[in-house]
């Protein structure tokens, strides 16, 4: 068994108000992403769940201030990184979809031109090269016409349309090795979300990438995860394998959050 | 024998087209026809674009309807003036998605409660204050809240504070517009325990607007299943989640995800998107998606059609 490709060790911080103030957020947070696995961040409103998934990429807010703690990816402190060196892994190494994609997409380019561009940026070769992959890639993420749709703005995607964009450019453009994906089917239809999760899993299977899914969402973590982290106001309150923490959850916040999931629903009724 | 139930809400044929330049027409709603009776929770379930909440809009006339008509209590409210609607929303009143956006920030709590108290029954002050502080035990805050701002308060407090607006004016009808999509599970769940208990206390009749198919199932007594402006399916909750009938429906229930161990989803799949609503086709609304699709589908829009048991579908090929 080789060692986790993400380690976050300890990870503990605040934030830091106009006045100096300072607001404890994350505490001693602590779980690994074994590789080749789905790894869920589940958790509500202010439990530090998207916080440390933006630590490891460095791109938290300017307001927050790591007081303890490491993040290994693939054996290295990515706190310990000069910004050219994390430059070098973000993108290329770890990349990350967004919750909204056409907010994350930039609107006065055509979504073909950005993809390519990211394609120039990490693996070099000619414009032309570099849009035939982009094209490629929007096939890939079952997009329709991708040579048509690579020409329009994201203002003419669907709210779907620009996120299957958006894991195209983060997971096929950018071939990282680690892919994150925060709240990516929030604010989506379920029938949309049904089939980004299914694109996201048949990813992950079929090119071996790792992935870390930050949601609030347990049914999501149900059906595509191998392992689950529960967070709760800044603390890593359970991890193990989805059956284990589905099956026999240890702890009393994970009970409640499973049953307020549920809203007491018996499995009878489920598989009526 | 039991008496039919007295229908308080009553919509029928509620119509919203907008013009959209030319002669070009988007078709919000089309030939909508509910009835919602004394006590009873109705959902209305669909994805976005389904016309929901433009159908609860037209059902208050917040939004004018094209056409089709609105009773509410036996009244047709279809000629109201500004006056008649004042009166009226005495007697029915929303809960709205997003209570960031629906509680003026400028105004405490006491003022946003005290409002319908001192328009709708015209309470002196003395009376709304106490009123007021009744109506905070209801939803389950105290009277230490009527002081606050709303940015003082939590997402679920300021839905309580919403509901609590919203039954000021003594109302038998309330719409509900997604009042837990913006609250985490948790408060949800005490969101929906507090609107039953509400509703048994005091006879509400409750319509139940939602993309979660796990609250509707848990709230409603019936459902209404929207796509593309119109319903395709309605009938009991037990009925339509044990026995969808139309394709859409079904594509909806297997879609949605179950926090559960082991659970294996029969997945029905559409092709492609949502279409676009502007001037659609006299054809079912899920042509060119449906894998049931037959030739006669396309000629004509199939109307809702009696499976039995109160339960109705929008779709000929299923029941064949």
């Amino acid at each position: 068994m080789s060692s986790p490709l993400l380690e976050i060790e300890g990870l503990s911080g605040s934030f830091r108000s106009p006045n100096g103030a300072l607001t404890p957020v994350l505490h001693d947070v602590s779980f690994a992403v074994p590789r080749g696995t789905v790894t869920a961040i589940v958790g509500e409103t202010g439990s530090g769940k998207s916080l440390t998934a933006l630590s490891i990429l460095g791109i938290q807010p300017p307001t927050f201030q790591r007081s303890a703690g490491r993040i290994l990816f693939d054996g290295r402190d990515l706190l310990t990184l000069k910004p050219e060196e994390m430059r070098g892994i973000r993108g290329r190494r770890i990349s990350i979809v967004f919750q909204d994609a056409r907010a994350a997409l930039n609107p006065v380019f055509t979504v073909g031109r950005q993809l390519a561009d990211v394609h120039r940026l990490h693996h070099g070769g000619s414009a032309s090269r570099a849009m035939k992959r982009t094209i490629e890639a929007l096939r890939a993420v079952s997009i329709p016409e991708p040579e048509r749709r690579a020409r329009q703005y994201p203002h003419e995607f669907s709210g779907g349309m620009a996120q299957r964009a958006m894991i195209a450019l983060a997971a096929l453009v950018c071939e990282p090795e680690l892919l994150i994906l925060d709240e990516p089917t929030t604010g989506l239809d379920v029938t949309i979300q049904a089939a980004i999760m299914e694109l996201i899993g048949d990813l992950v299977r079929e090119r071996g990438l790792t992935a870390c899914l930050i949601t609030h969402d347990l049914g999501v973590v149900a059906e595509t995860c191998d392992r689950v982290v529960v967070m709760n106001a800044g603390r890593v309150v359970e991890t193990g394998t989805t059956e284990a923490i589905f099956t026999r959850p240890r702890q009393d916040y994970t009970r409640r959050l499973l049953a307020a999931s549920q809203l007491g629903e018996t499995p009878e009724m489920i598989e009526a | 024998m039991r008496a039919e139930p007295y229908v308080v809400l009553r919509t029928s044929g509620l119509t919203k087209l907008y013009p959209v330049g030319g002669s070009r027409r988007l078709v919000a709603l089309s030939g909508v026809d509910i009835d919602l009776a004394e006590g009873e929770t109705l959902a209305l379930v669909g994805e976005s674009g389904s016309g929901k909440s433009t159908f609860a809009r037209c059902a208050l006339r917040l939004v004018e309807p094209s056409d089709g008509d609105v009773l509410i209590n036996g009244r047709s409210i279809r000629s109201l003036g500004a006056l008649g609607l004042a009166e009226l929303y005495g007697e029915v009143q929303m809960v709205f998605q997003d209570p960031n956006a629906s509680l003026n920030p400028r105004m405490t709590v006491r003022q946003v409660v005290h409002e319908p108290l001192r328009l709708h029954l015209r309470m002196p002050f003395a009376k709304r204050e106490k009123r007021a502080i009744e109506l905070m035990e209801m939803v389950g805050l105290t009277p230490a809240h009527l002081d606050r701002y709303p940015h003082e308060l939590s997402g679920g407090q300021r839905q309580r504070v919403g509901i609590a607006r919203a039954l000021a004016a003594e109302p038998n009808i309330v719409i509900l517009d997604e009042p837990t999509a913006s609250l985490d599970v948790s408060v949800r769940g005490q969101m929906l325990e507090l609107l039953k208990r509400l509703q048994a206390e005091l006879k509400l009749a409750y319509l139940f607007i939602s993309h979660d198919l796990q609250v509707v199932r848990h709230m409603a007594d019936r459902v209404a299943v929207m796509y593309l402006g119109g319903i395709v399916e309605s009938g009991r909750t037990e009925d339509v989640f044990a026995r969808p009938l139309h394709p859409y429906t079904r594509a909806l229930l297997s879609a949605a995800p179950v926090a559960r161990w082991g659970v294996k989803r029969q997945r029905l799949r559409l092709a492609g998107e949502i279409p676009s609503p502007i001037d659609p086709p006299d054809a079912c609304r899920l042509v060119g998606r449906c894998p049931m699709q037959q030739p006669a589908c396309t000629t004509r829009r199939p109307p809702l059609i009696d499976a039995g048991g109160g339960h109705a579908v929008a779709c000929p090929v299923v029941l064949a």
